[in-house]
């Protein structure tokens, strides 16, 4: 085909705010897939994706379209939907010339919106406005025009009004993806580089690889290197996602497909990675590669030390299907054998937990997600450190650095103030506001991760009841005046309770979690001090009584089954527990840490 | 047995208390089983309690104790070394179907060194009192839960503090030489003062033998419905536990040694039925909803625990057909047996004696509890000796908390 006629372009949009429903009715239209194809949303192929209504991971369709007489070939990459696939929807977009931003008719801008936006406009992307839902009678595609004039300078008058649900304006919006939107550029004589965008594991088959080819092309049976990692592979089978997989001979300058090369380890396959010919290499790979970096981090054990190789055989699994997902022994004091894992931010968190609860039966102790920190050393080397526990003693650190993201945060004008205040107790930096429309207000703060990491989303969603969204970009580490907080449990100092917070917030931190731990910690047959020390001072102090009276009354003959399931039933309870010293330790305890809710 | 030693016995008639004598670890040659019957009529119900009872005036008595009795006859060969009649209250059914079903329990139980009748202090009177005795009943227990009249209303227990003074005086008269009766503190609204003065009026009527239990909150009864609307609150677990504390002291002064959780006894006076029970050796209940437990030696070294169904007519319609009473039956696995043992054991003041655990269950109680008696010692909740595991004095308020470790193997 005439690269010319090629057109490589995603959707973005907000959660919810139609990208599934319009990639079903232009697939239809193309006559890619039937009507009853498309019942369940094509491109989301996973459970847990269509559940919570998001993507994780990109797809690609090619569709063919006829326009003006002229035969296009359009390609469909998806995008992920969270602000924890920041990266891999930077590729995903970076495979494209196009985007077609869609925005709910009902409800406007959003902060995924914004962010997937500027990510497409960084890459270089071509911009179309699309208003969808505009049958609905909530719909208001004028007042919605007008905000992504003002936001992101298209012009009102160029936003597309649609409704994927009906299909109203969807061939329109396919015409104007043939006019609009600019086609590849032709460099197929240049020596092969394709972007790998995506990946995903097949039992069978090993990795699949998605790819935008940008110049030369890639064939069957060629010898291809992967420029980021140095791995070497003959490719197997090439292919287009139609969207069944398809085999081709060939993949030219312009086309997007799969590429499987018998490689068995996800993890040598980066996303953002570039593919080259073995034997005649492209001098450079393309821009923009990164390692997949993880932010949040938090250590799982299994409720039962016996459990501990099934619980590596599930990380191992996940892993094999998730590259930006990591995993590593870990020994605490106070929970056993476990893993330290590494996500990518907290809905990447939320998902393995899901997965490790859905495809395997383990009980698992998690411990509450903590950031990573740069500590710089009195020598001037940097440790980085991805928990409290791991921080060096306090006379060799020079200083303490955490990462700090961009935050966007838009909601309406009448719940500025609670977001604010609550943003100005994280420690978070205004640093503009933005009127999107009379009613709608956009917030970009600097905001250090720790704070916002835990339950910083829930709560701007119960401030805005339930209407404000955000958004955030990691922008680096920065030095503060961090220290970390140790709580002694009947004098005996907690790892797993440490936490590493703000000089200014230390004690009041402090406090509200012994206080959380005194609920949640069971009475003893003692009493129990709780303490909160700073570098070996005491700061604060809390009690948990002990048990004054516990003991069956009556115990004869009639009562003995009765009473033995009730005894049995403590005994249990106990067993959920974990054994610091002489102290019991429930799960929650541990979760408390971070929860900094009254 | 050692509790089998004191008091007055005839323990020539040593015989085997199971028709088959078993082979497992749990069995004991020298065990002889108690029997329980289970009278399940009340004149009125008391609103805290929730023993299986139903109203005295809808029952047929002769009917009932006709079907008790056929009960007992599917029991034959079995020896028996102690009876109870208990309730309910026994003393509800009419004084002549009473006397019929003891002198029958009598005739039954002919070795029995103890037969015990529960009373309700304000059903009976010198004539009836004089009529078990000569029906060969030995000990009463009566249920006078409190000495503060407000109390014995709120309760619902339909006698008066006089009536149990004179209970026990016309007991006494009777010829009885061993009277206990039943208490309860911790009774919402009580106070320590409240719970002193019923104390010191049980001291006072120079019993052999007190159980002292703390109010519990039972499932249907109007006591735990009353405390889900909130008219009742349980008290304060500090008061709980001073009174409890209390009682240790007060009636330990007054010659009444603490010999199981919520028990009291003049020395020789424990109740040897009840005994039974924390030894974890055979019983026979009878009656509805009355429980037994019997050594089977086919299974797998365990017990087997029979507890007949709640319902007075269906027990009823099955005995008169000569059908064994409708009942769960439960297997009791060694394991189960073994933690049994020790989770009764321990109730006692004596606690496990180490050679008793080891005849009886076939193991050594140190090792198969090593790790929780380790650790209890080490807290200061247990004491181990040669011959005993048992609870310390300042364990005995949480016992609970430390028998829940007795009650599963690991």
């Amino acid at each position: 085909m005439d690269i010319q006629n090629i057109r490589n372009f995603s959707i973005v949009a907000h959660i919810d705010h139609g990208k599934s429903t319009l990639a079903d009715r232009m697939l239809e239209l193309t006559g890619t897939i039937t009507e009853r194809q498309a019942k369940d949303q094509i491109l989301d192929s996973m459970d847990i994706e269509r559940e919570r209504g998001i993507t994780i991971k990109a797809s690609a369709v090619t569709m063919e379209y006829e326009h003006e007489g002229q035969t296009y070939m359009l390609n469909l990459i998806d995008t992920p939907g969270h602000v924890d696939f920041g990266y891999e929807v930077s590729r995903a977009l970076a495979a494209c010339e196009g985007a077609l931003l869609v925005v709910d008719a009902t409800q406007g801008i959003q902060a995924q919106t914004l962010a997937n936006a500027y990510l497409a406009t960084e890459a270089g992307a071509e911009i179309l406005g699309v208003i969808n839902k505009v049958d609905l009678p909530a719909a208001q595609p004028e007042l919605v025009a007008e905000e992504i004039e003002h936001v992101l300078g298209i012009r009102k008058s160029e936003c597309f009004h649609i409704s994927a649900k009906t299909g109203l304006g969807v061939k329109d919006l396919l015409d104007a993806v043939c006019m609009l939107l600019p086609p590849p550029v032709d460099r197929s004589d240049e020596p092969a580089r394709a972007l790998i965008f995506d990946s995903q594991y097949d039992d069978y088959r090993g990795v699949i690889c998605y790819v935008r080819v940008f110049s030369g092309a890639l064939r069957t049976r060629q010898r291809i290197r992967l420029m980021g990692t140095g791995y070497s592979y003959q490719v197997i089978e090439l292919g287009k996602f139609r969207p069944d997989m398809k085999p081709v001979g060939e993949l030219g300058t312009g086309e997007v497909g799969y590429v499987i090369a018998n490689i068995r380890d996800l993890a040598n396959v980066r996303i953002g990675d570039t593919i080259t010919d073995d034997v005649h290499p492209a001098p450079d790979p393309l821009k923009g590669y990164k390692p997949p970096m993880q932010m949040v981090f938090s250590d799982f054990y299994p409720g039962n030390n016996t459990e501990y190789p099934r619980l590596r055989a599930a990380f191992e699994k996940l892993a094999l299907n998730d590259a930006s997902f990591t995993f590593v022994p870990q020994n605490s004091q106070a929970l056993g054998f476990g893993f330290r894992c590494g996500f990518l931010g907290l809905l990447h968190m939320e998902i393995i937990q899901e997965r490790l609860e859905r495809e395997n039966d383990i009980d698992v102790v998690q411990t509450a997600p903590t950031v990573s920190y740069e500590i710089l050393l009195r020598d001037g080397t940097v440790k980085k450190i991805d928990a409290p526990s791991e921080l060096p003693d306090r006379t060799m650190i020079e200083e303490i650095r955490e990462p700090f993201v961009k935050l966007e945060i838009i909601t309406t004008n009448d719940t500025i103030g609670g977001i604010m205040k609550l943003a100005e107790a994280r420690r978070c930096k205004l640093l503009k506001t933005d009127y999107l429309s009379p009613t709608r207000v956009m917030m970009e703060y600097k905001a250090p991760l720790a704070e916002i990491v835990y339950d910083f989303y829930d709560l701007i969603k119960g401030i805005s009841h339930g209407y404000a969204t955000m958004d955030y970009e990691f922008t680096g580490f920065e030095a503060e005046d961090l220290v970390k907080i140790d709580i002694l449990v009947n004098g005996q100092a907690v790892e797993a309770l440490s936490l590493i917070v703000h000089r200014s917030n230390a004690e009041p931190r402090g406090r509200k979690l012994i206080t959380k731990l005194r609920k949640s910690i069971p009475r003893h047959q003692f009493e129990i001090p709780l303490q909160v020390a700073i570098g070996g001072k005491i700061i604060a102090r809390e009690t948990i009584k002990a048990y004054r009276k516990d003991v069956t009354a009556k115990l004869y003959g009639g009562d003995v089954t009765r009473k033995m399931k009730v005894l049995k039933k403590q005994k249990e309870g106990k067993k959920r527990m974990k054994s610091i010293g002489s102290v019991q330790i429930p799960q929650e305890a541990f979760m408390s840490v971070l929860d900094t809710s009254e | 047995m050692a509790e089998l030693a004191t008091g007055p016995t005839r323990r020539r008639h040593r015989v085997s208390c199971v028709k088959r004598q078993a082979d497992s670890p749990t069995s004991d040659r020298r065990a002889l089983a108690g029997l329980y019957v289970h009278v399940p009529v009340c004149r009125s119900k008391c609103r805290y309690c929730g023993f299986y009872s139903v109203p005295a005036g809808g029952v047929n008595a002769v009917r009932l104790v006709d079907g008790l009795l056929r009960e007992l006859d599917r029991h034959e060969g079995i020896e028996f070394c102690t009876a109870y009649i208990g309730g309910g209250s026994p003393t509800s059914l009419p004084a002549s179907e009473l006397f019929r079903l003891a002198r029958r329990v009598r005739e039954r139980c002919p070795f029995a060194t103890e037969f015990t009748v529960e009373c309700n202090p304000g059903q009976v009177d010198a004539n009836l009192l004089t009529q078990l005795r000569e029906a060969g009943v030995n000990r009463l227990s009566f249920g006078a839960q409190s000495f503060v009249a407000r109390e014995l209303e709120l309760l619902g227990r339909g006698h008066s503090v006089e009536q149990i003074e004179t209970a026990v005086l016309a007991a006494r008269q009777a010829g009885f030489e061993n009277v206990g009766l039943d208490l309860i503190f911790a009774i919402p609204g009580s106070t320590l003062a409240d719970w002193q003065a019923s104390l010191e009026a049980a001291v006072a009527l120079n019993l052999e033998h007190v159980s002292a239990y703390s109010l519990s909150f039972e499932p249907g009864t109007v006591f735990t419905t009353w405390q889900g609307a909130g008219r009742l609150t349980a008290v304060d677990e500090e008061l709980d536990r001073a009174m409890y504390e209390w009682t240790i002291e007060r009636l330990e002064r007054a010659g009444l040694a603490q010999y199981e959780i919520s028990n009291f006894a003049r020395p020789g006076f424990e109740c040897r039925h009840n005994l039974g029970y924390w030894a974890n050796r055979p019983y026979v209940g009878i009656g509805p909803a009355a429980a037994s437990c019997l050594i089977e030696g086919t299974h797998a070294g365990g017990a087997l625990r029979i507890t007949n169904d709640a319902d007075i007519e269906r027990y009823l319609a099955a005995v008169e057909s000569g059908r064994a009473a409708p009942a769960q039956t439960q297997a009791v696995s060694l394991d189960d047996a073994v933690c049994e043992t020790a989770v009764l054991n321990l109730r006692r003041r004596g606690g496990i004696d180490r050679a008793e655990f080891q005849r009886r269950t076939g193991r050594d109680a140190m090792r198969v509890f090593a790790e929780p008696i380790e650790r209890y010692q080490a807290m200061g909740m247990m004491e181990v000796t040669d011959r005993s595991v048992r609870l310390t004095r300042q364990a005995l308020p949480v016992a609970d908390t430390i028998l829940c470790d007795f009650s599963a193997l690991d």
